[in-house]
């Protein structure tokens, strides 16, 4: 039979920020403190049954422990911060991260959180001062997407007691679309006909069709660097590749396809084609972004696709 | 999600399975015990989760108050505290959720079971203690160690004659042992005479006691406390004459004193003194006193008879007594064995000499013959009085004090004791050194020994007087001090105890917890603190740096205070460490700085 979560009662509580206190925070024992209570009546009985004084010391210290573990566990979390971080644009195939900023005056030991629907994080110590924690949770809708309630759990000192308190941050947190191989649609030198991606990515394919080279910027992409000529001792060259057709491909949803299953091939071009290092626009029914390359670029075109209409 | 380490658990398994030493396993209470900590031992081996590892430290804990209940000696205490701290310290490490050091986490341990540990005491010394529902946990064992036997056969004590092993240890509220002449201590009664030996009725240990009298009220008068060795016998030591402040203590209608725990454990138990003759010393004797075979020893029955024609029974032992002192009786305590029939004849009339047993058993034989009833009783006489340089001081008695002697029924007097070994040569002199050290040890190594034991024994002693002598009756007496005749207050009281408890653990704990972190850190929040009292507060954003440099154009007298302690909480966070000598002179700057801005806003205050 599977045990009650208590920690699923109490209504989750909203707002930028969360002063976890006596308003918001609940406690009750845990089946092992149920235990525990048990183990010190057992030892009462048996202290009245011989007389004895160490087992009814032992039952009343047991006793005083739960009394104290009531309070410890109650201030573990009490004056404790939350506040929603920033989060990063995930895709929806993988494991996103939402980040919780927890800002504390003094120690607080084997804190647990979790976003509802997510993998628990497992009880860490707090030091004074303020954390950030990415709680890892996963969603298959794309667009801006608010994670589910976070649970602050503690049990600690004595894992008699589990406090815990709800919140449900404001901050949404973008998903683009899955990374799915598929057709897009390109435009190009002549927008009236535009190539399919496998022949856009293909005139790429080999890393031996360079133009030319120049010196290796920071910003550029590993894949890009002329590994050869790096062996040859001729220093760190990116290589420059001229496009086809002259002038970079836009990508734009493949006519015929469903518009979600679109917007996930065209998330996995734009992936594949950055990785490349090549340059690409993006073009969208609500708005087009110019070609262009690099990280920010990309992470512009993916965050359009996760918005977009 | 790895598990810190398991060795601290197996510790306080190790430290719980030697103090499972010597329980019972006879008694309901030793077998549940054993098997607690065998599945605890059991379930630490399978335990792969949190859950499993917290359900050990609870086995471990409840398997300590359990062996508390049936070992509640200084030695045993000492082991079980220790397997309590460790099986706390299993589940702190647990919870903590990472590897403490060690020291750390019996530190915290310590510090846990000190705060609960006044709330605990509220507890123990304020809430009304319950009587036993009944005897639910099983009977006293029969089984034996050492002590006196069923039979008492002129001879048979002489094994015990010279064994040093402890038998039993009393000490005196009024820290005075009683005079020599007055330390007989009964156990056993032998009223069955067969010709040559006296027994113990076979039914005296299971027979069911007297119900208690009623618990005499504590503070009445001098009290005695007893810890006696394990022995054969739930009878026990005492002195015929106390009243016994346990209800698990019943006097027998034949003046045995029984124990109602297990005879295999180390007992104890508390005597209140005073001076009337109890319910036994009254009993009337049955025919069973005045049993003889009278096929055997015809001479003693002949004398005996010689005697009957006294009036009164007093006479008839003064007569003895008399006979027995005008005979040439010697003390011994090598006579030889005496022949199967007609023993107490050969003894009485050809060889003269013998021990307690034989004059015992002799005069008591020769009592009944005359129309007395009597009996024999064994038992202890004397003690080694004992002062250790710290605990209490104590009367010992260990097997080489075992004696025997009479006792006979006399109209209006009822039961009396009489030493015959008293009467005859040399025996009065062999009681005197039984009265005395009889614990003598021959080397250097041996003395030491002996003192080393006496010590620890005064300590044991100072134990079992404040903490096993703890009972029932002592926490009444203790609420009639408190209270007087106020009890509708013991609630109230009970609650502010445990709230003034609650109130000191707490802030302890907490300081504890803020105390937690590293010694940098820890300066570095005095100087925070310093600050605050100058109004200098973080603000967000804030580097120490910032903080200080604020703080020194509110108060430009510190400004080189602060840049000197900035300086040196950055070389010492983020410089190189190693440095021998360096860490040390950088201690001494930051305590020389952090005082002066300490110090500062006393100054400014006092302008």
């Amino acid at each position: 039979m599977r045990s009650v979560d208590v920690t699923r009662l109490g209504p989750p509580h909203g707002g930028a920020t969360l002063r976890l206190g006596l308003r918001n925070l609940y406690i009750l024992p845990t089946r092992f403190g149920l235990l525990w209570l048990a183990g010190a009546a057992l030892l009462q009985v048996v202290g009245i049954q011989t007389q004895r004084n160490g087992p009814l010391l032992l039952s009343f210290v047991m006793l005083a422990l739960m009394v104290l573990a009531l309070h410890l566990t109650h201030f573990n979390l009490q004056g404790l911060e939350l506040r929603g971080g920033q989060p990063r644009p995930g895709f929806a195939d993988g494991p996103l991260r939402y980040p919780v900023h927890l800002q504390s005056l003094c120690r607080r030991e084997a804190v647990g959180l979790q976003l509802a629907g997510g993998e628990p994080l497992p009880p860490q110590r707090l030091d004074a001062g303020s954390t950030t924690l990415g709680l890892p949770w996963q969603c298959g809708r794309r667009g801006l997407q608010r994670p589910g309630t976070v649970l602050i759990r503690s049990s600690a000192p004595l894992g008699l007691f589990v406090c815990w308190s709800r919140w449900q941050p404001p901050q949404p947190q973008a998903v683009i679309p899955a990374r799915r191989p598929g057709p897009v649609g390109s435009g190009g030198s002549d927008p009236e006909q535009p190539p399919a991606l496998e022949s856009v990515l293909g005139s790429r394919e080999g890393s031996e069709h360079w133009q030319d080279l120049r010196p290796h910027r920071p910003e550029d992409s590993q894949v890009r660097l002329a590994w050869k000529v790096l062996a040859r001792g001729r220093g760190r060259l990116s290589k420059v590749f001229r496009d086809a057709e002259g002038v970079p491909p836009v990508l734009m949803p493949a006519p015929g396809v469903p518009h979600e299953q679109a917007l996930e091939h065209l998330s996995a071009a734009v992936w594949q084609l950055s990785e490349r290092g090549e340059s690409f626009g993006l073009q969208l029914a609500d708005g087009a972004i110019p070609p262009g390359q690099g990280r920010e670029h990309r992470d512009r075109c993916l965050l359009a696709l996760a918005l977009c209409r | 999600m790895a598990l810190p380490p398991r060795r601290l658990q197996w510790l306080a398994q190790a430290v719980l399975t030697a103090a499972c030493l010597g329980l019972d396993p006879g008694w309901l209470l030793g077998a549940f015990s054993l098997a607690l900590v065998g599945m605890a031992a059991l379930k630490l081996l399978e335990a792969r989760d949190r859950a499993g590892r917290r359900l050990v430290a609870l086995l471990q804990l409840v398997g300590c108050g359990l062996i508390a209940a049936q070992q509640p000696e200084l030695l045993p205490s000492v082991l079980q505290l220790l397997a309590a701290v460790l099986a706390l310290a299993g589940l702190l490490q647990l919870e903590s959720g990472q590897g403490l050091a060690w020291r750390v986490l019996v530190r915290r341990s310590v510090q846990v079971l000190a705060a609960a540990l006044p709330m605990a005491l509220v507890l123990f010394l304020l809430v009304p203690r319950l009587g036993p529902f009944g005897t639910g946990l099983g009977g006293p064992g029969a089984r034996a160690s050492t002590g006196l036997s069923d039979s008492l056969e002129p001879g048979s004590i002489a094994t015990l004659v010279g064994d040093q092993a402890p038998a039993a240890r009393v000490a005196f509220s009024t820290n005075t042992p009683p005079p020599p002449a007055e330390r007989y201590w009964r156990v056993l009664v032998h009223p069955l005479f067969n010709g040559r030996g006296w027994e113990r009725d076979p039914q005296a240990e299971s027979r069911r006691p007297l119900p208690a009298a009623g618990t005499p009220e504590e503070g009445q008068g001098a009290h005695q406390l007893w810890l006696v060795e394990p022995s054969r016998f739930t009878a026990v030591p005492w002195d015929g004459r106390s009243l016994p402040l346990d209800p698990s203590l019943r006097p027998q209608p034949n003046g045995e004193l029984r124990l109602l725990r297990p005879a295999l454990e180390r007992r104890s138990y508390r005597l209140l003194e005073q001076g009337n003759p109890l319910a036994w010393q009254r009993q009337r004797p049955t025919w069973d006193d005045l049993m003889l075979p009278l096929d055997q020893n015809p001479r003693l029955l002949a004398l005996g008879r010689s005697w009957t024609a006294l009036p009164t029974l007093s006479a008839r032992v003064e007569a003895a007594r008399a006979w027995f002192q005008s005979q040439n009786f010697r003390y011994t305590t090598t006579p030889g064995a005496l022949p199967a029939r007609d023993g107490l004849d050969v003894f009485l009339f050809e060889r003269g000499e013998g021990f307690c047993g034989h004059y015992a058993s002799a005069f008591s034989a020769l009592m009944r013959a005359a129309g007395v009833p009597s009996r024999v009783v064994s038992g202890y006489l004397g003690g080694t009085w004992v002062e250790p340089m710290g605990g209490a001081s104590f009367l010992e008695l260990r097997q080489s004090n075992a004696h025997a002697w009479s006792e006979v029924w006399l109209p209006g007097v009822g039961w009396q004791r009489l030493d015959p070994t008293t009467w005859v040569e040399g025996g009065n002199a062999a009681n005197q050194r039984m009265n005395g050290d009889r614990a003598t040890a021959t080397g250097p190594l041996a003395r030491q020994w002996l003192w080393l034991q006496r010590q620890w024994w005064g300590l044991d002693m100072a134990w079992s007087r404040w903490w096993l002598g703890f009972d029932r009756s002592s926490q009444e007496a203790l609420l009639n001090r408190l209270l007087g005749t106020n009890r509708w207050a013991l609630g109230w009281l009970v609650l502010l105890g445990l709230g003034v408890g609650l109130a000191g653990a707490l802030p302890l704990l907490r300081r504890q917890q803020r105390l937690g972190q590293d010694r940098l850190s820890r300066e570095l929040a005095a100087l925070l603190r310093a600050l605050e009292r100058l109004r200098i507060v973080p603000a967000a954003g804030d580097t120490l740096e910032t903080l200080s440099g604020r703080a020194a154009e509110a108060h430009p007298a510190l400004a080189s205070a602060l840049a000197e302690l900035t300086a040196i909480h950055a070389e010492r966070r983020y410089g190189p460490t190693g440095r021998a000598g360096g860490q040390g002179a950088a201690e001494q700057r930051w305590r020389v700085a952090l005082r002066q801005v300490q110090r500062y806003r006393i100054d400014a205050i006092s302008r």
